[in-house]
């Protein structure tokens, strides 16, 4: 195989200000297509972060009641047996949140009760069994004995005093206690001395919290009331949940004609609007990435037609002189890949100082190595693809034309 | 060394058919050096450019170095180009954005050669043609005549059995036209099979033989009365 490097680097080197715009171009498209790529893979990872429970088993229900607020345990309960009557219904509870719900209610965290800066703010779930119902894996130790739970209104209103237990995720046991057990460790919320009872794998706290602390949620001895902007979380049996979803909204009106059914969703559909914003940036990314990747392809196909029709005469005469249509071709390939080359290699400089700016700017990470490769092979290959009709119209050149022009 | 025997080529439109050879018959002979006169128009490019394979043919046969071209494919057709033919156009058609010694190296790199030959047969190619310290200059830095002496070392590279000259002095002043003819004259002794198509009498008469081309046909000038006083300018 014939490789005309050097002769292609001289002609170049005479055609500075063209070769020069489209190495640019190609670099420029280099970092942001590293860039955004990486931005992508990134959202696209986040937004299939387990939340830790069954996902396809779960729905959530939110009501408003008209009228005094008389008698709230009777209306939970009533309202729970309501549920569970319903066919395909496996477990019912109240809870204040769901994972990547629209609300989190998070409470500091301390290891001593004097402690003056607490140790982290965790996300705290309420709700009679909210772990089984939601299906939280046990990993050690239990999880709250119903007979451990008290109504969080009357808490709040410090008529009972609650049991002292709780249950952390694996994640939250690590960061409080990395070197040892939690299992039986103590620690503080508010006023309150929390034994560690149980550990679960994973629970994804909901809100617009940092990504490094999505797991670092637990769970309270505390029994939700609607009242106190508590949702019904119904776990349906596999595949009823669309089924469960009209009969649960429909038995809750049946407790009450009059009450609001506010919302009524699937758990799917809670996570969907969750991630509503990272899918439409990751769509609107990958849009600017394909048509950064269109013009720069637009760019290298006019820049070889216009090379091609300008170096027509000598391409005659490099076929009279010897060159086969697949060495005219491969002239214009390798004249090509030379050039995505140069602005591969000033793109991957450009994507890591773009990258650095994000991670000053946005406190973005760091750009893993491999996306360099990845932008750069995707980059070869738009040129190959690119100059192939021009390169394939200079091929059909006769060698005649050195003759006749 | 060429022969072609009958060989027409036709330009067809819609409405008409142009032939540009008709009959056309000749042989040159290995060492040979051949000139090729005629009018504008008569078909001499014609004949060149066909019997440099750079275009094909409408009917009759044309062997090269005893080769029957009319099969041959594209591929085939370059790499004889590359390995027997060497040409010298009038307009010199040296490729611009290249300098001297990489105009010379670009059918030695169309034959696969290694570097170190490309260089030593480059630099021989130079001397010969008294250009070897302009080796690193640009067509456009050089007079006419160096830039077709350029041409003529691109083409002595390759040692090509046969040497293909279009016009080669058609764009030059008499000084340097003389030192063309001179160079090729020169390159015939030494063995050369050269054909040149001219319309100028005096460079024609320099050749060994002068074969006259009239609408697309090669006439004997003696039985042609009309022609009789061309023939006696081109042999004078």
């Amino acid at each position: 195989m014939r490789l005309d490097i050097a002769p292609i680097l001289s002609t170049l080197g005479r055609h500075k200000l063209t070769a020069t715009l489209i190495v640019l171009q190609i670099a420029l498209t280099c970092a942001i297509l590293c860039n955004a790529t990486f931005l992508i893979s990134d959202r696209l990872r986040w937004m299939q972060t387990p939340s830790g429970i069954d996902d396809d088993r779960i729905v959530r229900l939110m009501v408003s009641d008209i009228g005094p607020r008389a008698d709230m345990h009777a209306r939970v309960e009533a309202d729970l047996a309501a549920l569970r009557a319903i066919p395909g219904v496996e477990a019912v509870t109240v809870t204040n949140s769901l994972p990547f719900g629209p609300s989190s209610w998070n409470t500091p965290v301390r290891l001593t009760r004097d402690q003056s800066t607490p140790s982290l703010e965790a996300a705290a779930y309420y709700g009679e069994a909210v772990g089984e119902t939601l299906g939280l894996r046990l990993v050690a130790g239990r999880f709250i004995r119903p007979d451990e739970y008290t109504w969080v209104d009357d808490h709040a209103a410090k008529q009972v005093r609650g049991s002292p237990v709780v249950v952390v995720t694996q994640a939250l046991a690590q960061r409080l206690f990395p070197d040892q057990s939690a299992i039986g460790r103590s620690i503080f919320i508010g006023d309150e001395e929390l034994h560690i009872v149980g550990i679960v794998e994973r629970l994804a706290r909901a809100g617009d919290q940092s990504r490094s602390g999505v797991y670092e949620t637990l769970l309270l001895p505390w029994r939700m009331v609607t009242a106190y902007g508590g949702g019904f979380a119904v776990r349906a049996r596999p595949g009823e949940a669309g089924r469960v979803r009209q009969a649960a909204a429909a038995a809750l009106k049946a407790v009450d004609p009059r009450r609001v059914i506010i919302e009524k969703r699937l758990y799917t559909e809670v996570r969907d609007r969750y991630f509503a914003t990272d899918r439409a940036t990751t769509v609107l990314l990958a849009g600017v990435c394909v048509a950064l990747l269109v013009v720069t392809a637009l760019g290298i196909v006019g820049l070889v037609s216009f090379w091609v029709a300008q170096r027509r005469r000598q391409i005659g005469i490099r076929r009279a002189l010897g060159a086969s249509r697949i060495d005219v071709l491969r002239y214009f390939q390798t004249e090509n890949f030379l050039l995505a080359s140069m602005g591969i290699a000033l793109g991957m400089v450009l994507a890591y100082a773009i990258n650095l700016l994000l991670m000053r700017e946005y406190e973005l990470p760091r750009l893993p190595f491999g996306y360099l490769p990845v932008g750069a092979v995707v980059l070869w290959l738009l040129g190959q693809a690119a100059v192939l009709a021009p390169a394939l119209r200079a091929a059909s050149v006769p060698p005649v034309v050195a003759t006749r022009g | 060394m060429l022969k072609m025997t009958h060989l027409a080529k036709v330009y067809r439109t819609e409405v008409v058919e142009t032939y540009a050879l008709r009959d056309f018959n000749i042989d040159v002979k290995e060492g040979e050096f051949v000139a090729v006169t005629g009018p504008s128009g008569s078909g001499k490019t014609t004949f060149l450019t066909i019997a440099g394979l750079l275009e094909t043919f409408t009917g009759g046969h044309y062997h090269l170095d005893g080769v029957e071209v009319s099969q041959l494919d594209d591929n085939a057709r370059s790499r004889i180009r590359n390995e027997k033919i060497g040409f010298i156009f009038q307009a010199f058609n040296l490729i611009p954005d290249l300098n001297v010694f990489d105009n010379v190296e670009v059918p030695l790199r169309y034959r696969g050669m290694k570097a170190a030959e490309r260089k030593q047969r480059i630099m021989d190619a130079l001397e010969r043609v008294g250009l070897a310290s302009r080796a690193k200059h640009y067509p456009a830095e050089l007079s006419g005549g160096q830039q077709q002496r350029v041409a003529i070392a691109r083409a002595l590279a390759g040692s090509p059995r046969l040497l293909l000259a279009d016009e080669p002095t058609g764009n030059l002043d008499t000084q340097m036209a003389r030192g063309v003819m001179e160079l090729l004259e020169e390159i015939h002794r030494e063995g050369a099979t050269i054909v040149m198509v001219t319309h100028d009498p005096e460079l024609a008469a320099r050749a060994q033989r002068n074969v006259h081309v009239i609408d697309g046909q090669v006439v004997d000038l003696a039985e042609e009365p009309r022609f009789h006083a061309h023939a006696h300018l081109a042999n004078s």
